[in-house]
């Protein structure tokens, strides 16, 4: 009885999730989840090192990093312009950085060995992994796409409330609403999800079963991220171009 | 991880010892931890035998986890909104423009140009194609010229070959000619003779043939 018991301690201690823990910290009286700012400045640090790395020193014919910097500025150029239209340019900062900040944040949480490094309390994560990222990416892509809206049609912008009828008016008010609730959520659980899975099946069998779970881990990170970036694409084009 | 999920839903936490069933088959003491997670049934009584299996399972691995534990139970915060939502927007944001600023204004800038440059090259290139022709035509008029000069020259040839040709069967027709004339002109002569021969000597024949058969009267 008693080495089960520390059998299954010793499982607690290594399979120790720790879920809706944080690491405290306080800024000026308000309250902040430390554990969050320090993965997110590590993404930061990895986007910004990278890409001032590779795009250095341009060259003609490029290579090596200049050449996925590129393909992927293609990409996110591509993106913007399916869902956005021909007056793109302006958003393929905002939609390229809300891809490329989620992508890796959620790799980093996938690839990284952030367990290494203990805190006090509450672990390190992908900085998706909470919910006050990815609420903050979707109020800020609801901010994106009323400012385009408002720019590019003024005040007639109201007026996409009550089309085709004014009897839709309260789903169309509903809809601001749903949209960043469903932006937020969707990322927050698929990437918490997807932790606690790998987690807790590393727990049960700690070797080869988890690796397809892990690859598929991935896999899910990356399309979560082409979402959150094609609907924030897709909400502000549509906002731009208006109902007719 | 099970305590976490205990602590997430603790509205629907009831003790083992509320409900009426026997006590749990195990000889661990009543540990201050058996606080379980039941999922509330519409008629209990119906289903006491189920909850009571259920209850005694779940007492029974959770007694078998270390009492520690219990004690570390925390509220799970998962919803736990703070000031870490504006800085996260602010961190965006401010990634927003240095990403901006060192790749895709630059690169892109770069790319566009770069297009454009191979572009320029593209269409220039097609002016020269035009070149390339008309050299081509050139080319081709020379290699007509050519041709034509060339066929000229041995179609003189031909006809001077012919000449010559044609002289010289002409000469050797004559030449063959003459020498016909000749040889005829030579066995006319030699006939004449012979004819000549021959009328003396009939004239002799003849007249031995008087002579003989006309005897000397």
């Amino acid at each position: 009885m008693n080495v089960l018991t520390n059998t299954l301690k010793g499982l607690y201690d290594v399979s120790g999730v720790e879920v809706g823990q944080h690491f405290y910290w306080k800024i000026g009286g308000f309250q902040v989840h430390g554990q969050v700012l320090i993965t997110s400045w590590v993404v930061i640090a990895i986007l910004l090192g990278s890409a001032a790395l590779a795009v250095r020193n341009p060259q003609t014919i490029p290579t090596g990093g200049q050449n996925f910097f590129e393909y992927v500025l293609e990409y996110i150029r591509d993106i913007s312009k399916t869902q956005i239209g021909e007056e793109y340019g302006p958003w393929v900062p905002f939609i390229g950085t809300m891809f490329l900040f989620i992508f890796v944040s959620n790799w980093s949480g996938a690839l990284l060995p952030w367990k290494i490094i203990q805190l006090p309390h509450g672990e390190l994560a992908a900085p998706t992994n909470d919910i006050n990222t990815t609420v903050a990416l979707a109020l800020l892509t609801s901010t994106a796409y009323f400012y385009a809206g408002l720019t590019k049609r003024g005040l007639s912008y109201f007026g996409k409330y009550i089309q085709p009828t004014p009897i839709l008016l309260p789903i169309n008010i509903l809809e601001d609403f749903t949209k960043p609730l469903s932006l937020s959520f969707r990322l927050f659980g698929n990437i918490l999800a997807d932790e606690l899975v790998v987690v807790v099946l590393v727990s049960l069998v700690p070797s080869v079963i988890p690796i397809p779970v892990m690859f598929l881990g991935l896999f899910t990170s990356g399309i979560q991220a082409l979402i959150f970036a094609t609907l924030a694409a897709a909400y502000i084009g549509e906002s731009m171009e208006g109902h007719h | 991880m099970a305590n976490v999920i205990m602590a997430s839903s603790p509205k629907t936490l009831i003790t083992s010892s509320a409900s009426p069933t026997p006590k749990p088959k195990f000889n661990a003491p009543q540990l201050s931890l058996p606080k379980l997670a039941m999922p509330q049934f519409a008629k209990p009584q119906q289903l006491v035998s189920i909850s009571t299996s259920i209850s005694a399972i779940v007492a029974a691995s959770l007694s078998m986890a270390p009492p520690s534990l219990a004690a570390e139970i925390e509220k799970a915060a998962l919803f736990d909104f703070d000031a870490t939502l504006p800085i996260m927007a602010a961190e965006f944001l401010i990634l927003m423009v240095a990403l901006d600023k060192i790749y895709y204004s630059p690169l892109g800038k770069f790319m566009d140009e770069r297009d454009a440059a191979i572009k320029e090259k593209l269409s220039s290139v097609k002016d020269t194609s035009a070149e390339v022709k008309q050299l081509e035509e050139q080319a081709a008029a020379v290699m007509k010229a050519a041709r034509a000069e060339i066929s000229a020259a041995l179609n003189k040839m031909k006809k001077e070959t012919q000449l010559e040709v044609e002289q010289k069967i002409a000469e050797g027709r004559k030449k063959v000619e003459a020498e016909l004339q000749e040889a005829l002109a030579n066995l006319e002569k030699q006939k004449e003779e012979t004819i000549v021969a021959l009328d003396a000597q009939i004239d002799a024949l003849s007249n031995e043939i008087v002579k003989k058969v006309l005897p000397v009267s």
